[in-house]
């Protein structure tokens, strides 16, 4: 609990005194003000378009992620035996690499000069000088290299609700005559569906608010809503109106979880 | 962002850390916030005072010093800048690198004062001067160029933009320019500054990210003061960035030459020594890339930067003996061959540099540097405004 007041509550709280001008980054006589609130809610277009951006680059990412790592937590939970250990952790060993490493490694792959146009080349599928342009620095970009680094995180919360799963559910199903196909729609994904939730959540959340992936691999065109904080932060000198984006921020996630929360917690009462 | 005298505040950050601290039950918060910079009795950020400082034997040289990469930390060879203090037997400084003025200023005004030199350039100067301590001392102050025998060859027209005051807070260094860079084999543009701005190479753009690409679109729509823009003349440059920014595919932030020679972008905003990379960019035979660096009609934007001291420091004469060192002629021969800049020591030798360099960006003509043979960079009037509204561009740029 005193980690909590420490490091999140304390911290919003300084972080709401900046957006109100109540602190400020340099001396100010200006005083307490809700301007930089206003702008935001009321005619600042700009901020907001780029959230909405953001809030849809993030669902796209966390639905992508969790219908690819199901089959990954399915496959280690359900089918492999004694081995799934040690699969999880070949799937896992990314993580042993730097972030910034794996996320700059796709500009040698998608590069106008990168592995695939120059396969393209080579196989006559495309010209030389012409490269496929929205490979790199876009919007697909970062959704590609987002879903990348996130599949083997989001493998695990799905894999252990599936290892936790009571597998004479499963042979009941199969001794009243259901198909597996029947099985997994009527047993086994109602019963995971508090992991997916999860999963969906430990993407959705961070990816709404990512800026390091959008900078080195977006362009101008993968800009995210994180970004935007950071510059007005660092590059602006703009504390008031960065604080008022990070809290925006903050309360909408607050209220998803709170949402998410929720469901997950009806989905656990219906598997019981 | 207001760089007026520390004025009344409803409630300083210092009260507010200070009582959110002692309410979450720990003085941790207090303790991690702002560095504050409390000037030792007699350093010169009290001009009425006598200086004293102890010699040099005394200090214990472990300079810190927050500068650009590429300039001292030895990445490219660029420890020769301070090869005088090194085969002086100083101990080697611990660089911290900075990106961009704008953050590294940044940083710095949110309490990172924990520096002894920094390498800003001329249009924040005057941010720098006015930057205050939360004691209300001065976070930087002069420098005493007694101590700096390598000042007498500097360019004194250069090293006058560094005096504010009265005082000498900057030692002006290195200068360059600021234009267009292309690839010839792939584009040929006019030579303008329209042409980073030009819809005929959509996706294969690349713009500086800093709110200094107001200056060139300044420059191209004919605005007679673009670092000092009225309203209207600020809405129409705003306009005309957001109208144009979709056509850019990358913001670079501290190099656009490898997108450059890797045929990601075709043309970008660029300092001289991205083109003297791009030139033999990993070939080491200055034939890699046809890269062109332009001379655009409206004149290229021209820059300099200077070393800056913090107050209070520990490493006075280390600190003066290493700038000393930079601004020898073998630094000032290493930058123009290496980078293709210029350096304000005026004692080169013109057999040591490459001719080639010193023609095309006329290296030993400081008259360059004046308005029409260049447009100077300069402070800006209403730099909050500027910053802001280029947030707004980058931000509509998806």
């Amino acid at each position: 609990m005193l980690w909590l007041i420490l490091f999140f509550i304390v911290p919003i709280f300084i972080v709401a005194a900046y957006s109100v001008g109540l602190l400020s980054l340099l001396p100010s006589d200006a005083g307490v003000s809700f301007f930089a609130w206003k702008r935001l809610l009321e005619w600042d277009a700009v901020y907001l378009q780029l959230f909405r951006k953001s809030i849809w680059m993030a669902l796209e990412v966390s639905v992508i992620v969790v219908v690819l790592a199901y089959p990954v937590g399915y496959f280690l939970a359900l089918v492999v035996g004694r081995r799934r250990y040690i699969l999880l952790l070949l799937i896992i060993a990314p993580f042993l690499t730097s972030y910034l490493l794996r996320v700059l490694a796709w500009r040698l792959i998608l590069g106008a000069e990168g592995v695939v146009n120059s396969l393209l080349v080579t196989i006559g599928a495309r010209e030389a000088g012409d490269p496929i342009q929205w490979l790199i620095y876009s919007r697909f970009t970062v959704i590609l290299v987002l879903v990348y680094v996130w599949v083997p995180f989001v493998a695990l919360p799905i894999f252990v609700t599936l290892e936790n799963l009571d597998r004479s559910l499963l042979e009941a199903g199969s001794d009243l005559g259901a198909s597996r196909v029947r099985t997994f729609l009527r047993v086994t994904l109602p019963l995971s569906l508090p992991g997916v939730a999860a999963a969906f959540t430990f993407v959705f959340i961070p990816t709404i608010g990512e800026f390091i992936t959008p900078s080195l691999v977006g362009g101008t065109k993968g800009t995210m809503y994180g970004n935007a904080i950071s510059e007005l932060f660092l590059k602006g000198s703009n504390w008031e109106t960065g604080s008022v984006l990070a809290l925006f921020l903050v309360i909408v996630v607050a209220v998803l979880m709170l949402v998410l929360g929720r469901f997950v917690q009806v989905r656990n009462v219906e598997a019981i | 962002m207001s760089q007026a005298p520390r004025g009344p505040m409803p409630f300083s950050r210092r009260d507010f850390m200070r009582t959110t601290g002692v309410m979450a039950g720990a003085g941790l918060l207090a303790a991690c916030r702002q560095v504050t910079s409390v000037p030792p009795v007699g350093t010169s950020s009290d001009t009425s005072t006598p200086v004293t400082h102890p010699p040099i034997e005394e200090e214990t040289g472990d300079l810190r010093i927050y500068e650009w990469l590429g300039y001292g930390d030895g990445s490219y060879g660029d420890d020769v800048l301070w090869a005088e203090y090194k085969d002086a037997g100083y101990p080697a400084p611990k660089f911290i690198k900075t990106f961009d003025d704008d953050s590294g200023y940044t940083k710095v005004a949110a309490g990172s004062t924990d520096f002894d030199i920094v390498h800003p350039c001329a249009y924040r100067f005057e941010d720098w001067v006015a930057l205050t301590n939360d004691d209300g001392s001065p976070t930087m102050q002069p420098w005493d160029t007694s101590l700096i025998a390598n000042f007498a060859d500097l360019n004194p027209n250069l090293e006058a933009y560094g005096n504010i005051n009265g005082e000498q807070y900057f030692i002006v260094a290195d200068w360059g320019f600021a234009s267009p860079m292309y690839r010839a084999d792939k584009i040929q543009p006019d030579d303008t500054w329209g042409a980073i701005f030009d819809e005929a190479y959509e996706g294969r753009i690349s713009w500086w990210d800093s709110l200094n690409m107001f200056i060139p679109a300044g420059l191209y729509l004919g605005i007679p003061e673009p670092y000092n823009m009225t309203d209207a003349e600020l809405e129409q440059t705003t306009d005309f960035l957001m109208e144009k920014v979709p056509l850019v595919r990358t913001f670079w932030v501290d190099d656009p030459t490898p997108d450059l020679v890797n045929g990601d972008v075709d043309i970008a905003y660029a300092w001289q020594n991205h083109w003297w990379a791009a030139l033999d960019y990993g070939s080491g035979s200055k034939k890699a890339v046809d890269a062109v660096y332009m001379n655009p009609k409206e004149g290229r934007i021209s820059w300099y930067c200077g070393f800056a001291l913090f107050n209070g420091i520990e490493n006075y004469n280390h600190a003066h003996e290493y700038v000393n060192s930079w601004m020898s002629t073998g630094s000032a021969e290493w930058l123009i061959n290496n980078y293709a800049y210029g350096h304000t020591n005026t004692a080169v030798d013109q057999d040591k540099v490459t001719k080639e360099l010193v023609e095309q960006f006329s290296l030993d003509d400081p008259s360059i540097l004046q308005e029409p043979n260049s447009y100077p960079e300069r402070p800006y009037s209403r730099r909050d405004v500027y910053n802001d509204l280029w947030l707004e561009v980058k931000a509509s740029a998806g």
